[in-house]
């Protein structure tokens, strides 16, 4: 056994020859050959320069699983247990390669092309057409104003689900019931609320909720009538199905908060809004920023409740980013536009909520 | 049959006494068949025979058919297969079916009927079976990516652009033309629909097309016939015959009180939202009759270059006329803007909401047979509205005669056989053995007949005496199929076109609709060019060449 190196963390020091690892190199890069000319044969099959007789692209999927397991095997060769500890990461990492890099690429691929399904051309590339379209297509814009409408609905929503964990926290009657029931919504399928709330208790002439507001004094009452009024609906079904969602995370923050500060706060002589905005709310915020980032991203997804009510209607007024591309993509098979639209939204969403956790990150930091 | 129509009849139109005197009828048919004498009329009645026969499985008001009855039934309609295949000819033969699985018919009915099929013949058919919502993603992947793994497809006219027109599809042999009696077709799918430059393609299964209902009460009421009298209308206060009539009666009743539910009354029912693209056929119904020049078997595009008439007089008319009512206040039920034809059609039509709605043929018949619909004894039918003049695009002026033309929306299902089965003459011979006994004359009496999805659409299934002496209720029955017929048969009945991705159009005209009827655009002329410049740019992207080949494909030009 060596005297030298790392002596703390080898259990088995390999003594590799050099035939050895010229072998697990040859291995290697013998099998990233392969891959390579399966590939790029392909390449030339679909392109159409010449017949390898491959009808589909499974023979390069096979070279690629065969290059990764030598990859693999070529690691504990060359490297020996260095190798198989790279071998508890590198099948992993191989896997999201070909699971999400790859992908990504290929959907770059499709969004700078023009692909429509009914098209006899089939896929063109036709470079920065899409974003050209989508710079001046009014739709995709006014979906995007929608959803600053919809994000910004977010803190309305965080006001009354810590208000909602508050009394939960408290000492009140029937604690757990209340806590189960003002789950139940975050349990219901959105779809079902599309159509339970949105299509049912809401309809004009024998809704309850419109015979409500009717007793209420509003005599034609219309849900969905207005843009504004519309958006707003859609808001809060969409914050009534999600609320529960924010309030159970604030909920086990408010109850990991030692009792002792309170009460410290107390006989200090803080009022209640004190010991609630200096000690409470102060403590809860690392909790709160995490709740909003989480239902930020919830938000930004929001389609189904859009798409089941109102299919982005009155005008738009309602349309989300989300309801949008389906159309474009589902009902119009516009594969290449619609993919596009995807991406830019990916790109807008990364750096936005970037921005925001640098942002919130900041806000977090002790205010002494 | 659509399933609710069925079942309402189960429920309320048969009583014991009914299906005897029906059997009864049948079973003196015969015996006159036992006395008659010579070849052709024994045949004539041989087949009557079966098919009063194929209408006992099992029984009117022995239940919901289920599968050993759709085998029954396939065995007893295996005559004109036998006619043409031998025993075990197909053995060895495997074919995929691709289908649907709404309401646990469609496909789950062509199993039952093709069972004795493959038993006699020797084939196997395998199953895809898809959702409705599943199926044009589906089938549209299939065809962009080359993979259509299936040989025989049960699928919508509009999409036969996408498939026809792509050469994806197997050329009917003769043979199948005698065995399905083509001739016996309604009139609008006969060719040129489900040809393609020529060529027949399509086993009907199926028929579709958008008929008027109207309220029977609001015309019989005194006091609206008075208001409308005192309101200086010259006309008779009675169903309207034109879209203008529809228009004025619709605005006369904004205010009024519905007679049968207590509440406001209202006019005619028009959708004003989407709904993936079927809202509109909904414009589509209004357009028609000023769009659709009986020289001229198009209406939605210019053949010749594919330039939208979706913007022309007659489709503004429309677009106006939907406007006009929306600045009408109390015309439409409030809440209309969010309303999709669903909505006008089963919550509004249905529960007493409006006089009048255009749908398929089976809202009327759910008038009578929904639980939920309050109208039933007071629902009427008709064709669509006429127009008073007609758009005439070649000479780019109105003709002022009056005009009607029935919406055949949606076309209607059929069966096809893919072109991978060319190849081989067995396989061939295979898949079109098997469509064209799902295709068969007598079964498709038997699946208008009981639950199957289907709608009549050979002139065969509109003989009301079958239907009597099968023990339906001959005055509903009429009620039911006489406007459809009417509709079906006429001779400028407006057939949509069915090129690639004709409903990626109607989408986006619901988008640039919605738009329009929200106040966004500045009125009916820029609406109706909005969804024409979107039209362009769809075009454009798929191909205007290959468009205007095969719209002139489509329309056999």
């Amino acid at each position: 056994m060596t005297q030298d190196g790392d002596l703390l963390h080898v259990v088995t020091a390999d003594n590799i020859s050099v035939a050895r690892r010229r072998a697990g190199q040859a291995l290697i890069w013998g099998s990233a050959g392969i891959m390579a000319l399966v590939a790029l044969s392909q390449v030339l099959q679909t392109t159409g320069t010449r017949d390898f007789g491959f009808e589909t692209w499974r023979p390069t999927l096979y070279a690629y699983a065969f290059w990764s397991a030598c990859l693999c095997a070529g690691q504990v060769i060359t490297r020996g247990e260095q190798g198989k500890r790279v071998l508890f990461v590198l099948p992993a990492a191989l896997f999201v390669l070909s699971m999400v890099v790859f992908p990504l690429i290929f959907g770059l691929g499709i969004a700078f092309s023009s692909w429509n399904l009914s098209s006899p051309d089939g896929r063109q590339f036709n470079g920065l057409d899409n974003i050209r379209q989508m710079w001046a297509d009014p739709f995709y814009w006014n979906a995007l104003r929608n959803m600053v409408w919809y994000v910004l609905a977010i803190l309305p929503e965080y006001a009354v689900a810590f208000g909602l964990a508050l009394l939960l926290n408290a000492q009140i009657r029937a604690r757990k019931f209340f806590r189960v029931a003002f789950l139940m919504p975050l349990m219901l399928s959105p779809v079902a609320v599309s159509w339970m709330v949105g299509k049912s208790m809401m309809e004009v002439r024998f809704g309850p909720l419109a015979r409500l507001a009717r007793a209420l004094g509003w005599d034609n009452p219309s849900f969905f009538g207005s843009p504004e009024i519309a958006r707003a609906t859609i808001m809060l079904m969409d914050a009534w199905t999600f609320i529960p969602f924010m309030m159970i995370m604030i909920l086990a923050g408010l109850q990991a908060i030692p009792k002792e500060l309170q009460e410290a706060a107390r006989v200090d002589g803080a009022s209640a809004w004190r010991s609630f905005w200096e000690v409470t709310f102060p403590l809860m915020l690392p909790v709160s920023i995490t709740a909003i980032l989480i239902r930020v991203i919830f938000k930004l997804k929001l389609a189904d409740i859009i798409i089941n009510v109102t299919s982005g209607g009155p005008g738009g007024a309602t349309d989300s980013v989300t309801s949008f591309i389906f159309r474009e993509y589902r009902d119009r098979s516009n594969v290449g536009y619609g993919t596009l639209l995807a991406m830019v939204y990916l790109v807008i969403i990364v750096i936005a909520m970037t921005v925001l956790m640098k942002l919130a990150d900041r806000w977090m930091r002790p205010r002494y | 049959m659509k399933v609710e129509i069925y079942n309402h009849m189960i429920r309320n139109g048969l009583s014991r006494r009914g299906i005897l005197k029906g059997a009864a009828s049948v079973g003196a048919l015969a015996t006159l068949g036992g006395v008659a004498t010579g070849l052709s009329a024994g045949r004539a009645l041989a087949q009557d025979n079966l098919r009063a026969e194929i209408l006992k499985v099992p029984g009117v008001g022995q239940g919901s058919p289920g599968d050993s009855d759709w085998q029954k039934v396939g065995e007893m309609c295996l005559g004109p297969t036998k006619e043409v295949v031998a025993e075990g000819e197909f053995a060895g033969v495997e074919l995929t079916f691709m289908g649907l699985n709404n309401q646990n018919l469609h496909n789950f009915l062509f199993r039952g009927f093709l069972k004795p099929w493959e038993a006699y013949t020797g084939a196997k058919i395998n199953w895809i079976d898809l959702a409705q919502a599943d199926y044009n993603a589906r089938l549209q992947q299939s065809i962009a990516t080359g993979t259509v793994d299936f040989d025989i497809i049960e699928m919508g006219a509009p999409f036969e652009g996408d498939v026809l027109g792509k050469g994806l599809a197997s050329e009917m042999p003769d043979w199948v033309k005698t065995q399905i009696d083509m001739d016996d077709y309604v009139g609008y799918l006969k060719a040129p629909v489900g040809t393609w430059d020529g060529k027949t393609y399509r086993i009907s299964i199926d028929g579709d097309c958008h008929t008027f209902c109207y309220r029977k009460d609001y015309y019989e009421n005194a006091e609206f016939a008075e208001a409308w009298a005192a309101a200086g209308n010259t006309t008779e206060w009675a169903p309207p015959k034109t879209w203008a009539e529809v228009q004025a009666q619709s605005k006369f009743l904004a205010g009024k009180t519905d007679p049968l539910t207590g509440l406001e009354a209202h006019g005619f029912l028009d959708p004003l939202k989407g709904w993936g693209g079927f809202g509109f056929y909904f414009l589509e119904d209004r357009a028609t009759a000023y769009a659709k020049h009986p020289n001229d078997p198009a209406w939605l595009f210019d053949p010749d270059t594919m330039k939208p008439r979706v913007n022309n007089p007659a489709f503004v008319q429309a677009i106006q006329d939907v406007m006009d009512l929306i600045a009408t206040p109390g015309a439409y039920p409030a809440d209309q803007i969010n309303a999709d034809p669903g909505t006008t059609a089963f919550s509004q039509f249905l529960a007493g909401s409006g006089g009048m709605l255009a749908w398929w043929g089976d809202v009327g018949s759910s008038a009578r047979t929904s639980d939920t619909s309050v109208v039933g004894d007071v629902v009427g039918f008709s064709t669509l509205p006429g127009s008073e003049k007609v758009w005439n695009a070649a000479s780019g002026a109105w003709d002022e005669t009056p005009n009607e033309a029935p919406n055949m929306a949606y076309i209607g299902w059929g069966v096809y056989v893919m072109a991978r089965v060319d190849g081989d003459e067995k396989r061939h011979k295979a898949a079109w053995s098997a469509a064209a006994h799902l295709g068969g004359k007598d079964i498709a009496l038997w699946m208008s007949a009981y639950p199957s999805g289907f709608q009549p659409y050979r002139n065969s299934q509109f003989q009301y005496d079958e239907w009597e002496a099968a023990g339906y209720d001959r005055a509903f029955i009429e009620d039911y199929l006489g406007s459809n017929a009417d509709s079906y048969n006429h001779v400028n009945a407006a057939i949509e076109p069915r090129i690639p991705g004709i409903f990626q159009y109607y989408s986006v005209a619901e988008d640039e609709l919605a738009k329009g009827f929200a106040g966004q655009y500045a009125g009916a002329q820029e609406t109706a060019d909005a969804i024409a410049a979107a039209w362009e740019k769809i075009t454009d992207q798929i191909g205007r060449d290959s468009q205007i080949a095969l719209y002139k494909a489509s329309l056999g030009m």
